[in-house]
């Protein structure tokens, strides 16, 4: 049985527990309960993927009414809807932040007015939430990093080899820590160079746009390391273009379920490996869900979720895991 | 030397100087300059042509003192509309009729929103930029419905969409395309009266009703050809990029109007050709490469560009001032 599946059973068990006590007694009342997920930006395929579970995880519940908002990567926007969210005292708050310090103050306002709110992923600049669901992107870089040295050992029998770095939009935490994490385990290697390294916004055409160029700029690269899965895919279509992805290896960032996700582009051979960067709302509804129905529960002030590495051999058994 | 022949030249010298800088500036290997090989070089042109496909379209609304906002969503739509009809749409047609039918569907809906544009922009006094700036908005909000905010995939396998995506994303296909494309809308543009009639539009809107000329009608042509265009640069994009996504072709608009603006057509209408849009598509995609070869900083890049931009665009209100003031004088 894989972790979600236990989750979602644990919480089918634990609904079902809920329906039975209530129909069980004559006089009780079943309630229903409200939860409201802020989220910072709808179109990216990430945040889809968070939706669509969360979603789900909800109407499993059965008496779960969820709320979405999406703030369009707009930091003004998601503030003026948690103020809106917070008049409508939810019964529990979840704020997947746009940035770090714009949100700070105003989730700080949801747990005055006493709204249970849980951070998810991005860390804020004072505390204030009840529970903050971390995901760790600096780890993330790191076992990159360490993934790509070992196949550049095999490939040449020591740690040596020229890697290009596809690097997120400049300037946000993911791409900070992804880069940074990598970098570390990079510079304990003189013989590891990257040689080139550009930046395509996390996006599938401009990392297929800025590979071009490389390639022609780079008569050698052994590796291709971008910051997510879908700027891996771009780097891997210009190769193939010029018929030069058979000499270089892939990796990418995020491990998406479904046919557009980069698990199913680990299957395809398209990218050597890629890593789960989790979705964090199942865990998020974990610990809200026990909140809202036991009144007893101390949820924790963090927790940390890990990363998976995803390559050829566990691919298929990830992608019946993650696709929904 | 008349106005427009030495309009004409002074496009082409800025396009000879971008060049020769890149010529100077690219970076040596033993087979010589990278910038010079011929593969750097059709990369270029594959590179600028999703853009000069929407910057032809862009041009035909700009001569005639329009402007259109949506072709970046219309872009994006086109690519979800190819996405999903070869998957998730996929009508019971024999795989051969796959392909034809997503690319038709896609063009289809491309050409119904420039038509939209079109009519409401013809038929109400609301400006072109407000009308396209909502359909811009709105445009982009179906292409997420449609998908649901997820990309659609095309994958790598050997069925309709995996063709579709390999034979349109070879580089003849897609040269190819922008080269005919703009081609046959050079024509269009001063070899028909439908072109004509937009120029004359653009120069003087009143005289040109005065004049008789069907005014509604060619307006609403005009942005039905935008939107179509918008939809051949979706349906290489997707091609070129193995998917269909809601989110493509954010601010193309603004290079698409940017190619147009440093070709030197006035963005008042009237004034331009589309072998000026062509010079530059093509100095965009030359700077673009030139920079990107030697590894320039990407804000760096964002900069210099738009010294670029405004260089360029300087050089031709010089062009401009320089006869007037002999008119009057």
């Amino acid at each position: 049985m894989t972790r979600r599946d236990a989750l979602l059973g644990s919480l089918g068990a634990s609904l079902g527990a809920v329906t039975a006590c209530s129909k069980a007694g004559p006089g009780s009342r079943s309630r229903s309960y409200s939860v409201a997920f802020s989220q910072c930006n709808n179109a990216e395929p990430y945040r889809a993927a968070q939706n669509e579970l969360l979603t789900r995880i909800c109407s499993q519940q059965g008496d779960i009414n969820l709320t979405i908002t999406d703030a369009q990567q707009d930091n003004s926007k998601q503030i003026a809807q948690i103020e809106t969210l917070i008049l409508e005292k939810p019964d529990l708050l979840m704020v997947a932040p746009n940035e770090r310090t714009p949100l700070t103050a105003v989730m700080g306002k949801a747990m005055e007015t006493g709204i249970p709110t849980i951070c998810l992923e991005r860390d804020i600049a004072q505390p204030n939430y009840t529970v903050y669901v971390a995901c760790d992107n600096h780890s993330i870089g790191r076992m990159a990093g360490q993934f790509i040295v070992e196949k550049l050992k095999t490939k040449y029998g020591e740690p040596k080899g020229n890697i290009v770095e596809i690097r997120g939009l400049l300037g946000v935490e993911a791409e900070m820590n992804r880069y940074g994490g990598a970098h570390e385990v990079f510079d304990q290697y003189p013989g590891v160079k990257v040689v080139h390294e550009a930046v395509a916004d996390w996006l599938q055409a401009k990392g297929r746009e800025r590979m071009l160029e490389i390639l022609r700029a780079q008569p050698v690269i052994d590796a291709v390391y971008a910051h997510n899965d879908p700027m891996a895919i771009g780097a891997y279509l210009a190769a193939s273009d010029l018929g030069r992805e058979k000499s270089m290896f892939f990796v990418g960032v995020d491990g998406l379920g479904g046919p557009a996700g980069g698990i199913k582009k680990v299957m395809d051979g398209v990218l050597a490996a890629t890593f789960y960067y989790p979705l964090a709302v199942d865990k998020a509804m974990e610990v809200g869900v026990r909140m809202l129905r036991d009144p007893n529960f101390k949820p924790e002030k963090k927790y940390t979720l890990t990363s998976e590495l995803i390559t050829s051999e566990n691919a298929s058994e990830m992608y019946r895991r993650l696709t929904f | 030397m008349t106005l427009s022949s030495r309009k004409s030249l002074q496009s082409w010298l800025g396009l000879a100087i971008i060049m020769l800088l890149a010529i100077i500036s690219s970076p040596q290997t033993p087979n010589g300059r990278i910038f010079l090989q011929m593969g750097n070089l059709t990369d270029i042109l594959r590179q600028v042509s999703e853009t000069g496909v929407m910057a032809a379209g862009m041009t035909l609304v700009i001569l005639m003192g329009g402007i259109d906002l949506s072709v970046g969503s219309t872009l994006a739509l086109a690519t979800c509309m190819a996405g999903l009809c070869l998957t998730t749409w996929a009508p019971p047609i024999g795989e051969h009729w796959k392909i034809p039918f997503a690319v038709a569907c896609a063009l289809a809906a491309s050409a119904a929103v420039g038509g939209v544009n079109g009519v409401v922009i013809a038929t109400t006094r609301i400006q072109p930029f407000i009308v396209t700036l909502a359909s811009m908005i709105g445009i982009r909000g179906l292409a997420r419905r449609l998908t649901n905010n997820t990309n659609i995939d095309m994958g790598f396998g050997s069925d309709a969409p995996s063709v579709f995506a390999r034979t349109g994303s070879q580089k003849p296909v897609v040269v190819g395309t922008f080269v005919i494309v703009f081609a046959v809308f050079a024509i269009i543009l001063s070899r028909t009266v439908f072109g004509r009639r937009a120029r004359a539009i653009g120069d003087n809107e009143i005289a040109a009703r005065y004049a008789g000329l069907p005014i509604r009608r060619t307006k609403i042509f005009v942005y039905t050809c935008c939107g179509l265009l918008s939809g051949f640069a979706g349906v290489m994009h997707a091609a070129q990029n193995h998917q269909g996504n809601p989110n493509a072709g954010m601010s193309y608009e603004l290079e698409a109007i940017a190619a147009v603006v440093i070709g030197g057509t006035n963005l008042m209408g009237g004034q331009g050709s589309m072998g000026g849009t062509l010079v530059g598509t093509l100095i965009m995609g030359i700077l673009t490469n030139m920079l990107r070869l030697n590894n320039v900083d990407s804000n760096t890049e964002m900069m210099l560009k738009a010294v670029i931009i405004i260089a360029a665009v300087a050089i031709q209100q010089f062009e401009f001032a320089h006869p007037a003031r002999k008119r009057k004088a």
